[in-house]
């Protein structure tokens, strides 16, 4: 389980985004996964949530500056902050990612983003 | 959807060389057969999701879950260790049987609270401990899900 390819600032807001989607569905009632959690796995959600959202924050200090900006710019705004990259469409906003940025070697040793939408991208082996 | 649909026989593992709660989780994640970089996201998002409180939910049964970006569709895997392990159940009693369920973060067909559902229904039947250490392929288990979980 190396991560020797993939880029340091990349690994943690794949981690970021992974962990916002846990919150968004402890934190979305009747929908979310709360009613599940609590009856079956005796979770604490109050707790939980509260858990979640200090380890989104210590990730998100750890970011780099520049990245740190684009981040607050875009994750108010949407659920994803990362997005995958599928086949070269952005699924963030089904446009076609141009080769280049798509399909390189080494692509996961650099922080991308849509030039459309202006997610960051993971680019999906 | 029914849950075999979900399984494979590449899926299953019925005798896991995991010795600890670690070693488990990253056992069951191979079953996924993902990349070695998504394979060590997923091991920190589920990691994250015990810290939050085991899923292990007693007699014997875990059920690890998360959301990740690194799946593009809801993928499960089912591993057993007959001599059991401790993953700090909520009854703290040794675990032997495991459901990883893992979903992307948004799914069209919003199928993984249903299935996270028929999971800890199927586990909490009283006899299916007894059927799980029973089983002797991957194929019993999936004619298993066949007949107990339509
Ligand atoms: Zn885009």
């Amino acid at each position: 389980m190396s991560n020797t390819l993939l880029n340091p600032q990349l690994s943690i807001l794949l981690e970021i985004q992974d962990m916002r989607a846990q919150l968004r569905e402890l934190s979305s009632g009747e929908d979310g996964s709360a009613p599940m959690e609590e009856e079956h796995f005796n979770i604490d959600l109050d707790e939980a949530r509260l858990h979640l959202q200090e380890k989104i924050d210590e990730m998100v200090a750890e970011l780099s500056p520049q990245i740190r900006a684009r981040y607050n710019r875009i994750a108010p705004n949407r659920d994803r902050v990362v997005v995958p990259v599928i086949h070269g469409v952005c699924y963030g906003c089904f446009v076609s990612i141009p080769t280049a940025t798509a399909g390189d070697q080494g692509v996961h040793q650099v922080v991308r983003t849509c030039e459309n939408c202006g997610s960051f991208i993971y680019v999906k082996p | 959807m029914t849950l075999r649909e979900l399984f494979t026989s590449q899926s299953v593992e019925l005798s896991l060389k995991a010795e600890t709660k670690d070693e488990v989780l990253k056992e069951l994640i191979e079953l996924l057969g993902l990349d070695s970089k998504s394979e060590g996201i997923l091991f920190k998002t589920l990691k994250r999701r015990e810290n939050l409180g085991s899923t292990g939910i007693g007699k014997g049964i875990a059920i690890p879950h998360c959301r990740s970006l690194v799946v593009n569709e809801l993928r499960l895997a089912y591993g057993r260790k007959p001599e059991g392990l401790d993953f700090q159940a909520i009854d703290d009693a040794p675990v032997h049987n495991f459901f990883l369920i893992v979903a992307p973060p948004l799914e069209v067909s919003n199928q993984y609270l249903p299935v996270l559902g028929k999971i800890a229904q199927f586990a909490k039947d009283p006899d299916i401990p007894d059927v799980l250490a029973g089983l002797e392929s991957p194929e019993d288990f999936l004619k298993l899900l066949e007949d107990r979980a339509p």
